[in-house]
């Protein structure tokens, strides 16, 4: 009898322990997903307990990998600093797919082919730009305007079919999506292939939008320029969703069409612009995955960073900042795989489990908020009682 | 044996910046029928919601048949046999009546002793017996899309039925329903109470309450009035009870002074998702200083007129002229500079973006102009500072001021949102529809003097309402309208209630 009644007790202290950290509702749009993040490292730890590693070890290697922690010993002209670099460098082109996502969702759209807009958007640049011989100067600007143009152009098509003709966007994005894939590996392997690595030929460093290899400190570092842009367009993106016009409408229509429709407000015209800005955004994820993390295209496959930045933008609460955040921690894991592999003997895949259980989580989130109103309730219910015991 | 069937003791509920129940009792008997007056806001639904397990009470004590219970959830609330039907309906569209009332307590029989199936055919049966006992006319095997709201709504007493509910809780059943639906659903109350049922009538229409509660609770702000013996008590003393003042419908108004058309409508015709000719062929003026009422059963056309002239629904004929310009090509925001103020029959779709905040909504049509946005940019303290004066002066009351999201607001105090910022447009021609749907009586006041306000500054109004008394008591020109014609143009004067009810049944002498 009093056993049992300590261990309520104990439940309890548990349950206020989460109230406490993540019940406040103001915060819980940064605490449900920082939480989140525990539990799949949490259960991952499990998994690699039953694999017989160390986990603590193992998540240790991870950060070490990715220039968070030092390594104990790094190969020529590489440091901390150049591991570090390339994290930012491979965590470009999801910053921007993910703010792709999150303009559409305001919208009230699903932009589920960022994939084939950034495919597009690489292909374009890298044929026009990346294979020519303008100078570096002339070169790189204009492969951030061919990645915008062309994203834009697709996805204002998208938004374009959905107004004209009812077609709904995740149809017509699926489908883009196919043909993008196809048509352009036609041409790649037609035109463009290096018959040695069978990707389409490397572009010329001129038009690459990550410095390879620049000499500094006495080290070799990949210095990523889309990098500095993606951060420079999430803030303006911030400001745009909370400031302008333009946002205000964008948010509009994607709460109520009807009320937007109501209140004056072009619905279709700003569905069309809603998925052209997001097609932009997919554009410079293009080129700064083929024309910088990458400088070539591999025939045949969409890039997966596309679908990943999905549940990256909702991880992240399509919020900007947030989605810089959630960017971070899943480049983190992708990127610090290899290192812990080689180290903890822990397979890489570990590292796509502990991604896919952290964007399983997230699409609990509704869940978790009514388990901790749930919880609230009880509890307050139950320190009344005690009050009045 | 106990004496209450529901007994709720000094029950407190507070959310963030209000008190919504502060320290009510009410007792209620087996078999009666309880009615809970109040005005939107007062704290009705809240004291229900507690009831049925929606909220939990900061304070207080629930007993239910003579014992002290704790009820957690809706779920918890059936078990104890106690029913609600919600203002919103929550019924599967695509479902039939059957399969939505028995979704969650399934009859399961096994194929063979084996296979687990739903036996829809008994469900069908029972559902048509209870149907049939308490005259709901509800045919078990209808999709709920093809039914009228009344008849949904009858689908969710049947729901409470069949979980044979004991207590039923009807939260303001009748706001959306026609004159004729209310008298029907009445008499089902009726007959459920001869059935054994209890019933808790949520309400703020003095008529229905005298016409079947037995007692009735008022609370106003939060706080228990009094509790009074209906029979005993005259409509006048319940109506200045809940409102707290004197209230009068029987509203004083100067004889119109008509100036000159402002809105001129030709031959209008209008087709509908069908490609069925809804509208055909109406022409009538509205003159500034004029409130132009066109009553109508609901479904003849009369809100299409509305939506035609806002620019909402296209036309397949005919002319719209405001002040002389035809706008029928015009587009929504340019019929709305033109000078269109319109308030819409649906204000959670169409009125309001429930997910912004009532600053933003407030200034939901200006918010493109200066000084709300200056070079593509809004300026948010200014429409803050808008949102707050319009607060004030149209007394909306919420919980969180400019930041309150509006989809937390109470049904008033949202179309209380909605009239004031299409009054502050300014227009030259308004036109209101249904603008005092699902409101208390004092709010239906507060409205129908506003509206007069405007007509004596010289404002066209066209008003479409489905209640007659209300196009009777303030209309200064009666149009009827029936099957997407107008019968009859009449100054209000020269009509009575029963000639106008006539015409609107198609009955043309």
């Amino acid at each position: 009898m009093r056993e049992k009644s300590v261990g309520k007790r104990k439940e309890n202290v548990l349950a206020k322990f989460f109230l406490k950290s993540i019940g406040n509702e103001r915060w819980q749009h940064i605490t449900i997903p920082i939480f989140l993040i525990f539990l799949s490292f949490f259960a991952a730890s499990i998994i690699i307990l039953a694999l017989g590693k160390n986990p603590l070890g193992a998540f240790y290697n991870l950060l070490q990998g990715v220039g968070i922690l030092p390594k104990p010993s790094y190969a020529a002209y590489k440091s901390m600093l150049t591991d570090f670099l390339s994290l930012l460098n491979y965590m470009t082109p999801m910053v921007f797919a993910s703010l792709a996502v999150s303009i559409a969702l305001k919208g009230g759209l699903f932009n589920i082919g960022v994939s084939g807009q950034m495919l597009l958007a690489g292909f374009i640049a890298s044929i026009t730009v990346g294979y020519s011989s303008l100078s570096r100067i002339v070169a790189k600007p204009l492969v951030l305007a061919i990645g915008i143009i062309a994203g834009g152009i697709l996805g204002g098509l998208i938004g374009f079919l959905k107004y004209k003709f009812n077609i709904n966007e995740v149809v017509s994005s699926i489908m883009f999506n196919y043909i993008i894939q196809y048509v352009l590996s036609f041409f790649i392997h037609s035109y463009y292939i290096d018959p040695v690595s069978r990707q389409s030929k490397y572009i010329a460093d001129t038009a690459r939008l990550t410095l390879v290899n620049v000499e500094m400190f006495g080290l070799k570092m990949d210095i990523s320029i889309g990098f500095v842009i993606a951060i420079i367009l999430a803030i303006a993106l911030k400001v745009f969703f909370h400031k302008s016009r333009l946002g205000f409408e964008i948010k509009a229509v994607g709460a109520n069409p009807k009320g937007a429709k109501y209140a004056g407000i072009n619905v279709g015209r700003t569905m069309i612009l809603t998925m052209v800005l997001s097609g932009v955004f997919s554009g410079l994820a293009g080129v700064t995955y083929y024309l910088g993390y990458f400088a070539s295209i591999q025939p045949k496959v969409l890039p997966s960073v596309g679908f990943d930045a999905i549940a990256v933008a909702l991880l992240g609460n399509t919020n900007p900042y947030g989605i810089i955040g959630a960017s971070f921690i899943i480049s983190i894991i992708d990127r610090g795989s290899t290192y812990m592999s080689s180290m903890a003997g822990v397979r890489k895949e570990i590292a796509s489990v502990i991604t896919g259980m952290i964007l399983l989580f997230t699409a609990c989130t509704a869940y978790i908020q009514h388990k901790i109103r749930d919880n609230k309730d009880k509890l307050s219910y139950m320190a009344r009682k005690e009050a009045e015991e | 044996m106990y004496e209450y069937i529901v007994e709720m003791k000094n029950i407190t509920k507070r959310f963030p910046g209000i008190v919504a129940n502060d320290n009510i009792t009410i007792q209620i008997k087996k078999g009666e029928i309880y009615a809970i007056l109040g005005e939107n806001g007062a704290g009705k639904s809240t004291l229900m919601s507690i009831l049925f397990g929606m909220y939990e009470p900061d304070e207080g004590e629930i007993w239910i048949r003579g014992e002290r219970v704790k009820i957690l959830s809706p779920n918890h609330a059936a078990k104890l046999n106690i029913g609600m039907v919600h203002q919103h309906f929550k019924l599967v569209h695509n479902y039939t009546v059957t399969e939505n009332i028995i979704l969650g307590v399934e009859p399961i029989k096994k194929l063979g002793g084996l296979i687990p199936y739903v036996d829809i055919d008994d469900a069908n049966k029972r559902v048509a017996e209870l149907s049939k006992r308490y005259g709901l006319q509800v045919d078990p095997r209808q999709k709920i899309e093809n039914m009228t709201v009344s008849l949904q709504q009858r689908v969710e007493i049947l729901k409470m039925l069949y979980r044979e509910a004991e207590i039923l809780i009807f939260d303001e059943p009748t706001a959306l329903l026609t004159p004729q639906e209310t008298d029907y659903l009445l008499d089902i109350i009726e007959e459920l109470r001869r059935g054994g049922k209890t019933i808790i009538l949520i309400s703020h229409k003095l008529e229905e309450i005298k016409r079947v509660a037995d007692r009735c609770a008022i609370l106003r702000k939060g706080k228990l009035i009094e509790v009074l013996d209906v029979k005993e008590t005259s409509t006048k003393t319940m109506a200045n009870l809940m409102v707290g003042r004197e209230v009068s419908l029987d509203i004083d108004k100067k004889p119109a002074q008509f100036g000159h058309v402002v809105l001129e409508v030709e031959d209008l015709r209008v087709k509908n998702q069908d490609k069925v000719e809804v509208v055909k062929g109406v022409s009538f003026k509205v003159h500034s200083g004029e409130i132009f009422a066109i009553a109508g059963v609901a479904g003849n056309g009369q809100v299409e007129i509305a939506d035609a002239i806002a620019g909402l629904t296209d036309i397949s004929g005919g002319t719209i002229k405001l002040n002389g310009v035809d706008i029928s090509k015009y587009s929504i925001r340019e019929r709305t500079i033109e000078g269109i103020s319109y308030i819409p029959e649906d204000r959670q779709s169409y009125g309001l973006i429930l997910d912004f905040t009532l600053a933003e909504n407030l200034a939901l049509k200006d918010y493109y102009k200066e000084p709300f946005c200056q070079k593509g940019f809004l300026n948010k303290e200014v429409i803050d500072e808008y949102g707050k004066k319009l607060i004030e002066k149209y007394d909306i009351r919420s919980s969180l001021g400019v930041d309150t999201q509006v989809r937390q607001m109470s049904g008033g105090n949202q179309q209380k949102a909605i009239v004031a910022r299409e009054i502050e447009l300014d227009s030259p021609l308004m036109i209101f529809v249904q603008p005092t749907r699902g409101l208390d009586i004092g709010a239906i006041e507060n409205i129908r003097k506003m509206i007069i306000e405007e007509r004596d500054k010289g404002k066209a109004i066209l008003l479409v309402s489905l209640e007659l008394d209300e196009i009777m008591s303030i209309a200064d020109t009666i149009a009827i309208i029936y099957n997407g014609e107008i019968q009859k143009v009449s100054p209000a004067e020269e009509l009575t209630t029963k000639e106008v009810g006539e015409y609107m049944m198609g009955v043309t002498a």
